[in-house]
This record gives C-alpha cells, structure tokens and sequence, in this order.
C-alpha cells in the first residue's frame, strides 16, 4: 500500500499538470503556425511542432487526457464485460456456457472492420470529432472483451470445481456471493488484460482513422502520434516524436504499479 | 458409443455450427459495408467502363442476401471457394501458398514468444526487485505500434516479422505469466515448502508449473487471437506474401470470396485453440 | 534459487542464434544486367487488350509491340512497328506501311496480318478491352491489310489524337494471343510469382536499334517486385536493389535527399491536380439550404480565396507542389493558358463576397441568410498523408470565415460509394491524375452528360448556362483538326472553370523520383511511365 500512495500521486499531478497545459491562456492544441512546421525545442514551443507547425506540448497534453479517459474507460468496460460474461458462462449451467463460448469463438472469427465501417457510414459526416471518438471508444470496448472472457470461463471453470467453492456453495451461499469471491481470484487474469487493453485501444483509435473513425482534426490523438513512428522520414526529422510514446509507456508503468496486489 | 466419439461428435458439430455462423455474418458484414459495390476505377476515363460492367454483374449475383448466403454455403459444401472478386483466381490457388507462409509465421513466433515470456516471468517473479528490469520493456513493447515496431526493425535492418511478432506476443503473455507466477509462489503450500528450504527447481517442476497449465493453456488461445490481428501490419510492412497482406488486400477490394475464406480458416484456428485448452484442462483434472 | 535464472538465461541465448536466423532479411537476387524497380500490386491481366488497371498497363508498356509509339519526353507519336504512318484529311482513315523483316519474339514472322487482327481483337465487343473505347464508336471501326505490310483502319468519324490510342495496342500473332509471352517489344513475360514478382526477359527479336546499330533493349530484363511499403522500396533502393522509385512521396524525397542526394530529382510541376468541390448533384440527400450554399458561385469563390495554397504546397508537401489555380497545368505548356484571371488568396475579398451574398458572422460562426450555420465536412481518402494534411490546412484557414470544417478519411470504395453512388458527401478533397496531355482526355470530366463529372454527375441537360458552355467548347475541340481551334476552345473552358470554380484547385504536385546513380540513358518525363518510357535504353553499370 505504501507505493501506491505516491504513485497515484504522479499519476494525478500528470493529469493537473496535462490539465494546466491545456488550459493555459494563449495555447491551443490547433493552431497552426504555419512558418515552423517540424521545428524543435523552444521558448514558444517547449518540445517543439508537428508536421503543421502545431505545439507539441499542448497536443501531447490534450491527448493525453482525452485519449486516457477514453481508452482507460473502454479497457475497463472491455475486462468488465470479458469478467461477467466469462464467470457467468461457468457458472449458469453447462448450455449457457456452451451457447457463451460458441458466441465468442465465432465474435473473434467475424470481420469487424466492415462493421465499423457501417458504424462509420451510419454517422452523419459532419459528427463532430469528440463524438466520434467517444463513439470509437465504445465500439473498441465493445468488441475486444471475447478473447479474454474466454480465457476467464476457463479459469472460472477450474475455480468452480476447487474445494473451498464446493464447500462454500454446499454451506448454501448465493450465487452472487459466489462470485464475489470467485473475482479476486480472477484478478492476475483481469488486471493485465486491463493493462494490455490501454495501449491496445489508444493505438487501435489512431488505426481507425482510416475507416473515417477516431479522434477526428483538429483534435490530437494520442494513436495518431504513436503512428508518426512507422514513418522513417518522420523519425529523422525530430527526436521529439518519441515523446509521445514515451509518456504512455510512463503512464502505463504508474498504471502497473497501482495494480500491484498488496 | 464412446465417451471419446460423443465428444469428438460433439466438437465437429459445434464448429460446423460455427462456420456456418462465420460465413453468414460475414458475407453479411461485407455485403452491407460501404463500397461493396464500387471500384475506384470508376474514377479513371480508361477503365470506368470496364469497372461498371464488373460492378453490376456483382450487383446482380448479391441482389438477395440470402441467395448470396446460400450460394456461398453451397459452394463450401462442396469444397469450393469460389473465385476472388479482385484477382479473377479460385481463392484455393490464393490462400494454399500463403497459408503455409502465415502458418510458419506463426507457428515460429508463438513458440518464441512463448518463451521469451515464460523466462522472462520466471526471473521476475522470483527476483522481484529487479523484475522492473522485465516490465519496462514489455511496456514499452506495448506501447509502441506494432506498424512502428516493424518499421524500426526495418530501417535497422535487423530482425524481422517473427521478431516482431515474437515480441509483441511476448510482451503481452508476460504481463499474464509474471502475475500468475507471483501469486502461484504465494500460496501457503509453495511458502511453506520454501521455507523448510525445499529447492526451487523441485517446487517448479513439482508444483508451479503443473498447477500453471490449464491458465497457460487459456493463455495460448489469448496469444492466438494477439497474432492474428498483428499479422496484418506485420505482414504488410515486411511484405510477407501471407494470409494477412491477402486478407488486407481483400478487405480493401471488398472481396468477399477470400474474405470468407480467411475468416473461415480463423474460426477454425480459434475453435481449435478453444478445443485444445479445454481438454488440456479435462486432462489436468483427469 | 539460481537454478531458475541460469536455466532462463541459457533458454535465451540459445533461442538468439535461431532469432537471429529467422528474421535475416530476405535478399531478393537480381539477374545480371537485369532492371529492378517496384508496383505496387498484382497486375490484374497480362493479356495486353483488356489491361484496365495501371500495374498491369506497366506490364504491357515494357513488353507490347506497338504501331506508333507517344514519346513522353518530346510528347510526340513516332513510329514504332510501323515504318510510317497517315492520316487522311478527313481523319476518317490512317494508313500504317509496316517495317520489314519484323519477328516475334519466338522468331515468328510479324506481318500486317498479325497487326490487323490486333486491331480488330481490341475492337470486339466480347474482348472487353477498355481502349476500344478511345475509337468513339468501335463497331464502327474496319481493319483492312491491302498486303503483307499495309494497315488501313477506317474510322466512322474523325477521332481526336488517333495516334495515341495506337500506343496501347500491343501487336500479337494472329490468333495465338499469349498474354504477353509471345511480343513484339522490348521484353516478355518469363515469371510470375504471385504477389512476389513479374519476371520480363529480353526479346533478342525486338527490331529497334540504338543510333550505332547495336541491338536493344540494353538490358537483359526487368524484375518488378509486388511492393506497396515505401519503407521496404527505399531502404532495398538505397541497397542498391532496385534502379528507381517513381511517385515519391514528399517526406520521402525529403529523406534521400538527406542519405543519398544524388538520386533525387524534382521535376518541378506534373500534370496531376489536386482539387476540392462542393457536391451539387440534384439527387444528393444533402438539405436545401447547404444546396444552395454550394451552388451559389459567391459561396466557392470566397472559399477559393481563404485557401492558402502557398501554405498547403509549402507545409504539406515541403515545398514539392506548385499551387494551382487551372485544370491544365504549367507543365503541359501547349494546352495551359497563362493569362486566366483566377480568384487568388484574398480573405478579406472572401469576406466582403460572402456579406454580398447575404452570409453573415454570428460571433465566431458564419450563418446564412436564414441563419443556419455554415459547416460542412471535407471528405478525402485514408492513407494519403499529403491530402488529410491539405484538408486540416483547409480547416483552419476555413475558420477564418467563420466556417465550420470536419475533416474525414474514408477508405477508397467507401468514398467512390459515397462520391459517385449515393451522393451524400458535402465537399470532397481529391487528386485528378491526367496521363495524357492533350485535354480531349479529359471529356469524361467536362461533359455535364458524364458520371466522372464529379460536382454534378449524370446531368440529363446541362443544370447551369456555365456547364452549357463548357459542353459547347469541349466538344468543339473534339471535333476540331485545326490547333488553334481546339486551343481557343480549351482557353475558354479554363476561364469558365476559374470563373465558377465547380473545382477549387489547389496545387499540382511535383513529380518526384529517386534514380539510382547506376542507372544509365534515364531521360526522365513528367508522363508516365516517367522513368522507364525508354526503357529499351536503360542499362544498369553492372549490365554494360
């Protein structure tokens, strides 16, 4: 317990700190100044510009907290629902769990990038770009829990036949007190698919951008940033395209590190 | 007859259930996303006729969805695949040489990423002060694109796809393996056993690892949909003439004939990977 | 304790040897005196009259024996199978005397014969072949070989830049069509490896010489490797595997430039445009009050001039693009006019027209005359960095006006969908690529009547007095012998098309290449195929 304390600490002051940039009067994440595209540090533009000469400071920080929120929200609804779908599945009777495991084997078989480019064409085109990406977000959360509730119904299922199960459910306990105790159990199992969910679900937004999904312009994404690295001739430009990247993988060890069972 | 045959009757019934499921909801997805019916030949003066003429023969074939559903099942029933919408071949002349591609592919890098994640989670959880030495790289594994990572290997010039995809599995599978190692050390019987200086070989062998294989086993399935889905950047960017740059290719051209395919050969890789798990489990309790 | 960790340890360094192993880069192996270069698919076809793709148009210009050869340097149609070649004064009938001695590359002989039933082939309907269509009305067309080396092709009607449409027809043996392994040109096919490579060998029976009477092609063949990821091009280019890259993107020129300077080259403006426009269709599910913003000629003119073309040709392609401001472009000198009177950037002339069009600003947001907001959405394809950053350039100086823009990618049958079926897209961010420089190809753009008319297609009667007149002018052109007819006729259309702005232009991208230094005879053209249109004179060092 005694890590946790200041690392959520750090945890929140990046987010204040993130908060401040934003906010701070003469900034914008939009802005285009146009004479200083892919320039580096300076007093105006701390860690430099972007491709559009836009401040990469401002949107690193604005994309942080959108696309934090957004892929920390869908990864805990992807693991919540991989978690109720897969103890339920072991616990409701051998049909069900049939029925379940048979709905996830053909979820992860089906080609759901037309289905998203349905979602697309069924928003008007003028969506504003913060709704399409809450709307991205939720399709993401949506579709990533089948793989994990799998691998949670088989781990349920091996719970279901320990002895203190049986004991407890021959000492007549509910079945919702059952799973209450099933889901500590879980946990090794649900924390890092949490944790693999985050980034997977930040870059998985920046790849939907080409289905006309995602975070749309002028809006940062943090996806589309990390993205920026698979151009050779972008990597050449500036040192500070890795900033991006560097500050998820620090934000996903604080994330680490609060998981930590005690 | 046998409980083995019931099961095994059991299985075969449950994945034509699926196949029958995946080819309708596919054509289903594919036939109603935006585009099937157009061709960007359209756009060009040379070719625009050529591409309408193409379009409205297509048009007519998928007028009735269930004529189209039931046209497509037919053709698998009798083993034949069809012809692909964009290269004008039989899809088994596609999909035969790159399955065997795709397969080696990933065959190579889930062992490697196996292990990789199991030495890398056996050294952490048993040396846990240094085990950030194994989390910053996974993370930072995780964090990094797969389009990047397979970028990065290419302007160096080392490594390659089963590399990447290697790391990538390997990356995720440790964060599983290391916390299902930590607790497993935890339990009462392993500390007891530590404590009364029984070696750490023998709790491993004995007791550790056996206890691990049914999750090790439900992880397997996890990594084999991880693959897949990496398979396509991965693919792509090393020009692997795989199943994953086909079905790219093939999504891009709305080509449904190879869509069905390759999402048919997924069911059934996911289905047996299901399959394997659970009886690795009926084994174990066995 | 330290049986784990050791044991670890050694798994690792024993599984570094095999890694190793498994992920060396593949080399591909490059015959000697062999040409490399990359496409970026499977040509559909191989068989040279129903090409209707690029890939496999590369593929027939490198092994086709044609008629007449459009020479993309000097622009100009120059015998090639044919010894020389006429037109009658009606231009109703042309006359090709073929060249003697002429073979196949199985060393059969080439006759008239063989051209004819090329000829009449393309023109079956059963053929499907696109370029039957350039003929107008194909079935119209006779094939007649009053001897072994004559060819006359009658014409219902005189057809404009005839001696084009002969470049795209590959002579084959009569009755034995091959699919490019039996030619009359440079090289044939050899080998074909599914999404790896087409494989072409030199024809020893190919019938041009060089100045010294030496035979050509130079090479002994070409390699075109199935590659779509620029990053493997330019990193096996700068190994030395492949000769040239055609179609640079900016960012990449900008990165050899740096690593290897010499094999860059700007060629300065193409033919290509990139353009955006307001979607006009009648049928369009689009609300009447964004209708008549898009048709209202204030409305794209004030958009025009808020564009900073400078800006989107210095910022989003690194100064590689030149702005634009007409269809035809300053490289294709004999059809630009350089005296049109276009809007140029001007926000406050925007302003001031978009007031006089009864717009107003309600705070920030710019509003109609009955107030309804003005935004829209900029549609463009995923994947082509240059136009997504275009439109975000847009964005921004839209919003100088008041003008509310949402950029989207689509994928490209998405947006075909969208653009050419259902019409329901406000404005639209796209490239027109212009292959041939004579402006009667592009008819199916202009003509009000045409699906490729993209602001408005299909119209039944021209829906404006302005889309009248361009159809006046552009089929007074394709109809016309005298150039300076047909050059009047163009002008005008320039000048309509700057007036009303149906197409906002916004730059002509630059033709970039990287041309390995090897390389030897590169005479680069800004028509494709730019690099290898003489590729009969090419030979790498290693090849001399």
């Amino acid at each position: 317990m005694r890590l946790k304390v200041p690392v959520l600490a750090v945890l929140i002051a990046l987010v204040l700190a993130a908060c401040a940039i934003v906010l701070a009067p003469g900034t914008s994440y939009a802005l285009q100044d146009r004479d200083l595209p892919l320039a580096g540090s300076s007093v105006h533009h701390l860690a430099g510009t972007d491709a559009l000469g836009r401040d990469r400071l401002t949107r690193v920080a604005a994309a942080l907290l959108l696309s934090m929120a957004g892929s920390i929200a869908a990864a805990a609804l992807t693991t919540a629902a991989a978690a109720g779908v897969g103890a339920m599945a072991a616990f409701a009777g051998e049909g069900v769990g049939w029925a379940a495991m048979l709905v996830c084997d053909v979820f992860l078989a089906l080609p759901w990038l037309f289905l998203l480019m349905m979602v697309r064409s069924a928003l008007p085109l003028n969506t504003s770009p913060g709704n399409s990406a809450e709307i991205t977000f939720f399709v993401l959360a949506a579709l990533g829990w089948p793989a994990c509730a799998r691998a949670v119904y088989r781990g349920a299922l091996r719970l279901k036949s320990a002895d203190w199960m049986l004991q407890a459910r021959a000492g007549g306990l509910k079945r919702m007190q059952v799973i209450r105790h099933l889901l500590p159990n879980m946990l090794p199992l649900l924390v890092p698919q949490f944790l693999i969910s985050v980034p997977a679900f930040v870059i998985a937004e920046a790849n939907l951008g080409a289905l006309g999904l995602g975070v749309g312009p002028p809006l940062p994404s943090w996806g589309g940033m990390l993205l920026e690295l698979d151009n050779s001739a972008m990597l050449l430009q500036t040192r500070w395209v890795y900033f991006p990247v560097a500050l998820l993988v620090a934000v996903l060890l604080l994330l680490e590190a609060v998981a930590v069972e005690d | 007859m046998s409980k083995p045959a019931v099961a095994l009757l059991k299985w075969v019934a449950r994945t034509v259930a699926i196949v029958l499921l995946v080819i309708t909801g596919s054509t289903i997805l594919v036939r109603f996303a935006p585009g099937y019916l157009s061709d960007a030949r359209e756009m060009d003066a040379r070719y625009a006729g050529v591409a309408r003429a193409e379009l409205s023969e297509e048009a007519a074939r998928s007028h009735s969805l269930a004529g189209l559903v039931g046209a497509e099942i037919a053709g698998w029933a009798r083993g034949d695949a069809g012809i692909s919408r964009h290269f004008g071949v039989p899809v088994s002349e596609l999909i035969r040489p790159r399955l065997a591609v795709t397969g080696g592919l990933l065959l190579r890098s889930v062992l490697l990423g196996w292990a990789l994640a199991l030495c890398g989670a056996l050294m952490a959880s048993l040396a846990r002060r240094t085990s950030f030495l194994w989390q910053v790289p996974a993370t930072v594994l995780l964090a990094v694109p797969t389009a990047a990572m397979a970028t990065v290997c290419l302007i160096s010039g080392h490594g390659g796809p089963v590399l990447v995809m290697a790391l990538l599995l390997a990356a995720r599978d440790f964060k599983f393996l290391e916390r299902a190692l930590r607790t497993a050390w935890l339990e009462p019987h392993l500390l007891h056993g530590r404590a009364q200086g029984i070696g750490t070989r023998r709790l491993l062998v004995a007791h550790v690892v056996p206890a691990l294989v049914p999750q090790l086993f439900a992880l397997a399935g996890l990594s084999l949909v991880t693959a897949l889905s990496a398979l396509v950047p991965v693919e792509v960017i090393f020009n692997v003439p795989g199943l994953g740059e086909l079905a790219w290719n093939a999504a891009l051209n709305r080509d449904l004939p190879v869509l069905l395919a390759i999402t048919v050969i997924m069911a059934l890789a996911v289905t047996v990977s299901g399959m394997a798990s659970s009886r690795s489990q009926e084994w174990k309790s066995a | 304790m330290r049986f784990p960790g050791r044991f670890a340890c050694w798994i690792l360094i024993a599984l570094a040897a095999p890694v190793a192993r498994i992920c060396a880069a593949q080399a591909a192996t490059r015959l000697p005196g062999e040409l490399a270069w990359t496409i970026g698919y499977d040509p559909k076809t191989f068989d040279p009259a129903k090409v209707d793709d690029q890939e496999s148009e590369m593929v027939r210009y490198l092994t086709a024996g044609v008629l007449l050869r459009f020479n993309r340097h000097t622009q100009e149609v120059t015998p090639s199978l044919a010894e020389s070649w006429t037109v009658s004064q009606d231009g109703r009938t042309v006359t090709f005397r073929m060249r003697q001695g002429l073979k196949f590359s199985d060393g059969s002989p080439l006759t008239s014969k063989d051209a004819a039933w090329s000829v009449r082939r393309v023109l079956l309907p059963d053929t499907k072949a696109p370029v039957a269509e350039e003929f107008v009305s194909p079935a119209g067309v006779t094939v007649d070989t009053p001897d072994a080396s004559t060819v006359v092709v009658r014409l219902p009607k005189r057809v404009v830049g005839i001696g084009k449409v002969f470049d795209e027809i590959a002579i084959e043996p009569a009755g034995r069509p091959s699919e490019g392994r039996v030619t009359a040109g440079p090289f044939v096919v050899s080998d074909y490896k599914r999404s790896q490579y087409v494989r072409l060998k030199r024809n020893s029976y190919f019938a041009a010489r060089d100045g010294s009477g030496n035979q050509l092609p130079y090479s002994t063949g070409v390699r075109l490797d199935i590659l779509e990821n620029p990053e493997q091009q330019i990193r096996i280019f700068t190994r030395g595997g492949y000769d040239l890259i055609e179609s640079l993107p900016p960012d990449y020129f900008e990165l050899l430039k740096k690593t290897a300077p010499n094999t860059v080259r700007d060629l300065g403006a193409g033919l290509n445009t990139e353009q955006l426009w307001f979607n006009q269709a009648a049928a369009s599910p689009l609300p009447a009050w964004e209708k008549s913003w898009f048709e209202n000629r204030a409305f794209r003119v004030a958009v025009s001039q808020a564009i900073r073309r400078d800006d989107l040709a210095r910022v989003a392609y690194l100064g590689h693009a030149t702005p634009a401001y007409s269809f035809i472009s300053p490289a294709n000198t004999v059809w630009y006019d350089s005296k049109i009177i276009a809007p140029h950037t001007d926000v406050a002339a925007a302003k001031a027209g978009l007031k006089r069009a009864g717009f107003r600003l309600k705070g920030t947001q710019l509003v109609d005359a009955a107030g309804h907001p003005v935004k829209f959405s900029i549609l463009t394809n995923a994947g082509n960095a240059q136009r997504n950053k275009m439109a975000t350039l847009i964005q921004q100086d839209l919003g100088a006006l008041g003008i509310e823009v949402t950029v989207v990618a689509l994928d490209f049958p998405a947006l075909i969908e969208r653009m050419m079926h259902t019409q329901d897209y406000e404005a639209c961010l796209l490239g027109l690529e212009n292959v041939d420089p004579d402006p009667n190809a592009m008819m199916n753009i202009w003509l009000s009547s045409s699906e490729n008319h993209q602001w408005n297609p299909s119209e039944k009667k021209p829906a404006t007095t302005w889309e009248a007149e361009i159809d006046r002018a552009m089929n007074d052109q394709a109809v016309s012998a005298n150039p300076v007819v047909r050059k009047r006729a163009v002008d005008h259309v320039q000048q309509i098309v700057a007036d009303e702005q149906p197409f906002i232009y916004l730059v002509y991208p630059n033709v970039l290449l990287a041309v390995s230094t090897k390389l030897q005879g590169v005479k680069p053209a800004v028509l494709e195929p730019q690099v290898v249109w003489n590729v009969e004179e090419l030979r790498t060092e290693v090849g001399r």
